[in-house]
C-alpha cells in the first residue's frame, strides 16, 4: 500500500473529490487527482496532493497522468461521449501501461426501469436515457477489456447524497427552502436507495484493494431504505424548515408538465440570446430581479423525469458487496442528513440572509 | 478608436507624446483578458510592447492576437531595455522579478496581490524608493465607484463612526488559469484569502484608514490553499466579519453600519450603494458607471503616465501594505474549521 499510486479521474466532481480527500486524509496512497480544467480545482487545492490535467477525451493527457500508476479509479462523467469514448480511452491506456487495477464508477441506472429487489444478476436495460444507456456502453467496454486481461471492477452506486452532491443535496435543499417542493402523494412513494457519500467511498476503496473484486460489478446502497417522500420530509426537518405541503399526484404531474415547456424555452433563450440578456439585465435592476426569480422557480420545481424516478419501486441490493468485500455501511439517513446540513450551513448554501441588514 | 470616443467615456489619456517601452511579463489569463485589451487602446505603446512568457507558443499566440511585434521567453533580456514592466505572473514570482526591475530603476505595475508577505512587499517599496522607480499595483477595485463612495462617506464622517462591517463574497472559482499555479501545492499554500481577500481586506483597511486588529481567523486548508475563510476583526469601536468562499455561491455583499446610518452594496454592482439613515429610511444612491474594463484601461493609462513622470500611481505599493500585513496575520493565526463530515470519513476508513 505504501508505494501505491492511484489516479482518480473526475476528481473535481462529487464522488471523485471525496475519494481523493479520503485517500489524502487517511494517508493511504499517493493520490493523483485528474481534472479536466483548473477552474474546477478549488476543492482539491485544499489538500497537499498532486493535481493533474486528465481530460478523458485527450489521450495525451491521459497517458501523462497515468504514468507510474498502479490503480485507476475512473469517476469522470458527463456527456455520452465523455462516458463512452472517455472510458474507452482510459481502458486502452490502462491496459497499455499495465495498470494493476481499474475501478469504474457506474450507476444503478444501468438497471433501467426494472422494479423489485435488484442484485447484480439482473440484466442491464436500455431505456433511451442518454446517461443510463451510455453507462451500459461504458460497462460493456470494461468487460471487453477485462476479457483482454485488464483487472476491472465496476461499482454501481445508487442515490448518493452528502456534502458536495449537487443533485440530491444542494438542489434539493434549495428546492425545499424555496417552498416549491412538497410531499408528492401517490408519486414519490418509490424506494429512495440512499447511500451517504463517505460510505460509498469506503466501499469503492475496499473494492479497489480486494482480490475478489476483479471482473465483478457491485451495487452499493446505504443501510436504510426509505421512500422519496420520507427523504424529502426528513431533509426538510433536518434543515429546520416549516412542514412541507402535501401535493396530490395529479397536481404534481400537472405542475411539472406545465413547467416543461417553460424550461425548454428558457434553455433555448439562454443558448441563443445570452449576450443581449446579460446586457439588459446589467442595465435594468428590475429585469435582473425578475430573471433571478424565474431561474429560481425553474431550478426548484419538480421535473417530470424526477417524478418518474420517485415512483420507481426498485430496491437495489448490495448483498454481494457485503459478502465478498465486507462492505458494511453504517451511516443511516438521520446521521447522514445531520452531517449534510452542517456542511450546507458551513458553505452558506441554505442560510442566505447574510448581512442581517 | 478616436480620441472623441475616449473622451466620451471620461477615460484618461496619455499626458505627453513620449512612447514608453513597456514589457508585459506573463502571458496568462490576466494578460489576455485585462492588460492586453487595455494596452491595445494605446497603439503607440503597443508598437514598442514586448511580451514575455516562458511558454513561447503562448507568447506568440497572444502577440498574434493583439498585433504585438515583439515577444520573448526570458524576462532577463528586457532588464536593461524597458522603461516599465507589467508583472502578470504567479504571486511567488512578483517579488523576485519586480525586485530585479526596481533595482534598475524600472517602473513596475504589479498584479495583485503585490507579494506573498508584508516583508517582501516592504522590500519592494523600499527598493523602489531607493532607485526612484514607481511601484504601482493593480488593486483596481479602489477605482470602482461604489467602493470609492464608501471611502468618501466614511472619510467625510457622513454617518458617524463605523460600528460594524460585514463583507461576504461567495462565488465558485472559475478563473481560466492557464498554468494551474493557483492550486499547485508546491507553489501555493494560500488561497481565497490571498486572492479574493486581497481586494476585500484592502477595502477594509482603506475604509478604516488603517489595519484592524485580528480577533480570529478560520479556514478549511488541509495543507493546501484555503477555499473558505471566516475572519473576525475589530478597529476602535468597530467590529467586523469577513466570509469568503470559492466552494459556494452566496450573495456577494458588504455593509458598513455607522452611528447614524449604514452603507450597503452588492460587490458586483459598481454603480449603486444603499444608504440607510438613522431613522431606517433607505435610499439607493446611483453612481457614475464604471466597468472593470474601463478601470483596467485607467490603471494601464496611469502606468504609462507614471513612466512619463507626469503622474503618481493610482494605487501604489505603500497604499496596500496594511492589507497585506493583515492577511499575513490572518494566516498566522488561522485554525481549521470544525468539519465533522471529514471526521466520519477518517473513522469510516479506519473501520
Amino acid at each position: 500500500m505504501d508505494e501505491e499510486e492511484i489516479l482518480v479521474t473526475g476528481a473535481s466532481g462529487f464522488i471523485g473529490g471525496w475519494i481523493v480527500e479520503s485517500l489524502c486524509l487517511n494517508d493511504s496512497a499517493n493520490v493523483r487527482a485528474g481534472i479536466r480544467r483548473w477552474s474546477g480545482a478549488a476543492r482539491l487545492g485544499r489538500f497537499p496532493i498532486e493535481i493533474v490535467l486528465c481530460d478523458v477525451l485527450d489521450r495525451k493527457q491521459i497517458m501523462k497522468a497515468m504514468q507510474g500508476v498502479n490503480c485507476v479509479i475512473h469517476c469522470a462523467t458527463g456527456s455520452s461521449e465523455i462516458i463512452i469514448q472517455g472510458t474507452k480511452n482510459m481502458l486502452n491506456i490502462a491496459q497499455r501501461l499495465g495498470v494493476e487495477r481499474f475501478v469504474y464508477i457506474s450507476t444503478t441506472e444501468v438497471y433501467g426501469d426494472q422494479s423489485g429487489k435488484i442484485d447484480e444478476s439482473f440484466p442491464c436495460q436500455y431505456t433511451g436515457s442518454p446517461y443510463g444507456d451510455s453507462k451500459i456502453e461504458a460497462e460493456n467496454l470494461c468487460w471487453k477489456f477485462y476479457k483482454k486481461g485488464l483487472p476491472v471492477t465496476v461499482i454501481r452506486p445508487s442515490i448518493v447524497y452528502g456534502p458536495f452532491s449537487k443533485d440530491w443535496t444542494i438542489r434539493l435543499a434549495q428546492s425545499l427552502q424555496s417552498g416549491n417542493w412538497g410531499i408528492f402523494k401517490g408519486i414519490a412513494d418509490g424506494a429512495c436507495n440512499l447511500i451517504y457519500i463517505s460510505e460509498l467511498v469506503s466501499g469503492i476503496l475496499l473494492a479497489a484493494h480486494h482480490e475478489d473484486a476483479v471482473g465483478e460489478a457491485f451495487n452499493m446502497v446505504g443501510p436504510e431504505i426509505i421512500s422519496w417522500n420520507q427523504y424529502f420530509q426528513r431533509f426538510n426537518t433536518a434543515l429546520g424548515l416549516p412542514k412541507l405541503r402535501i401535493t396530490s399526484s395529479s397536481r404534481a404531474k400537472l405542475n411539472a408538465s406545465m413547467m416543461e415547456p417553460v424550461r425548454s424555452s428558457a434553455k433555448f433563450v439562454l443558448a441563443h440570446f445570452t449576450r443581449p440578456l446579460k446586457k439588459i439585465s446589467k442595465k435594468y435592476r428590475v429585469v435582473r430581479k425578475v430573471m433571478r426569480s424565474f431561474e429560481q422557480t425553474i431550478k426548484t420545481s419538480p421535473r417530470l423525469q424526477g417524478l418518474s424516478l420517485y415512483s420507481r419501486n426498485a430496491l437495489y441490493l448490495s448483498t454481494k458487496a457485503q459478502n465478498r468485500l465486507g462492505f458494511r455501511p453504517k451511516i443511516d439517513v438521520e446521521n447522514g442528513l445531520g452531517l449534510t446540513v452542517k456542511w450546507l450551513n458551513h458553505l452558506m448554501l441554505v442560510d442566505r440572509d447574510t448581512l442581517g441588514s | 478608436m478616436t480620441s472623441n470616443n475616449l473622451s466620451s467615456v471620461n477615460i484618461p489619456f496619455i499626458l505627453n507624446k513620449k512612447r514608453p517601452k513597456i514589457s508585459l511579463i506573463g502571458c496568462g489569463a490576466i494578460a489576455e483578458r485585462y492588460y492586453l485589451p487595455s494596452l491595445s487602446r494605446h497603439p503607440s505603446v503597443l508598437e514598442n510592447l514586448i511580451l514575455v512568457d516562458h511558454d513561447r507558443k503562448r507568447a506568440q499566440s497572444l502577440a498574434t492576437q493583439f498585433k504585438v511585434m515583439n515577444y520573448l521567453v526570458d524576462y532577463r533580456e528586457v532588464l536593461e531595455e524597458v522603461d516599465g514592466v507589467i508583472i502578470a505572473l504567479p504571486i511567488e514570482l512578483h517579488y523576485p522579478i519586480s525586485m530585479e526591475f526596481l533595482s534598475r530603476g524600472v517602473h513596475v505595475l504589479c498584479e495583485k496581490p503585490l507579494a506573498e508577505s508584508a516583508d517582501k512587499a516592504r522590500d519592494m517599496i523600499e527598493q523602489a524608493q531607493k532607485t526612484g522607480a514607481f511601484l504601482s499595483v493593480n488593486y483596481f477595485q479602489r477605482l470602482i465607484p461604489s467602493f470609492a463612495k464608501v471611502k468618501q462617506l466614511l472619510a467625510d464622517n457622513s454617518f458617524g463612526e463605523p460600528l460594524v462591517i460585514k463583507y461576504f463574497v461567495g462565488e465558485l472559482f472559475d478563473w481560466p488559469t492557464v498554468s494551474g499555479y493557483y492550486f499547485k501545492s508546491k507553489t501555493s499554500a494560500r488561497g481565497v484569502l490571498r486572492d479574493r481577500g486581497a481586494h476585500v481586506m484592502d477595502h477594509i483597511c482603506w475604509w478604516l484608514d488603517g489595519k484592524p486588529n485580528l480577533v480570529s481567523c478560520q479556514n478549511d486548508s488541509f495543507g493546501g490553499s484555503d477555499a473558505v475563510v471566516h475572519v473576525h476583526f475589530e478597529h476602535n469601536c468597530c467590529l467586523g466579519e469577513v466570509k469568503l468562499s470559492l466552494l459556494s455561491k452566496f450573495p456577494c455583499r458588504f455593509i458598513v453600519k455607522c452611528e447614524q446610518g449604514s452603507i450597503e452594496g452588492d460587490v458586483y454592482d459598481y454603480q449603486n450603494v444603499i444608504l440607510t439613515s438613522a431613522s431606517g429610511r433607505k435610499k439607493r444612491f446611483k453612481l457614475k458607471s464604471g466597468s472593470k474594463f474601463n478601470i483596467g484601461y485607467q490603471i494601464v493609462t496611469n502606468f504609462i503616465n507614471v513612466i512619463n513622470k507626469n503622474e503618481k500611481p493610482l494605487v501604489s505599493g505603500n497604499d496596500v501594505l496594511d492589507s497585506i500585513q493583515f492577511i499575513d496575520e490572518c494566516y498566522e493565526a488561522a485554525s481549521r474549521f470544525d468539519m465533522p463530515w471529514y471526521e466520519v470519513l477518517k473513522a469510516g476508513s479506519d473501520g
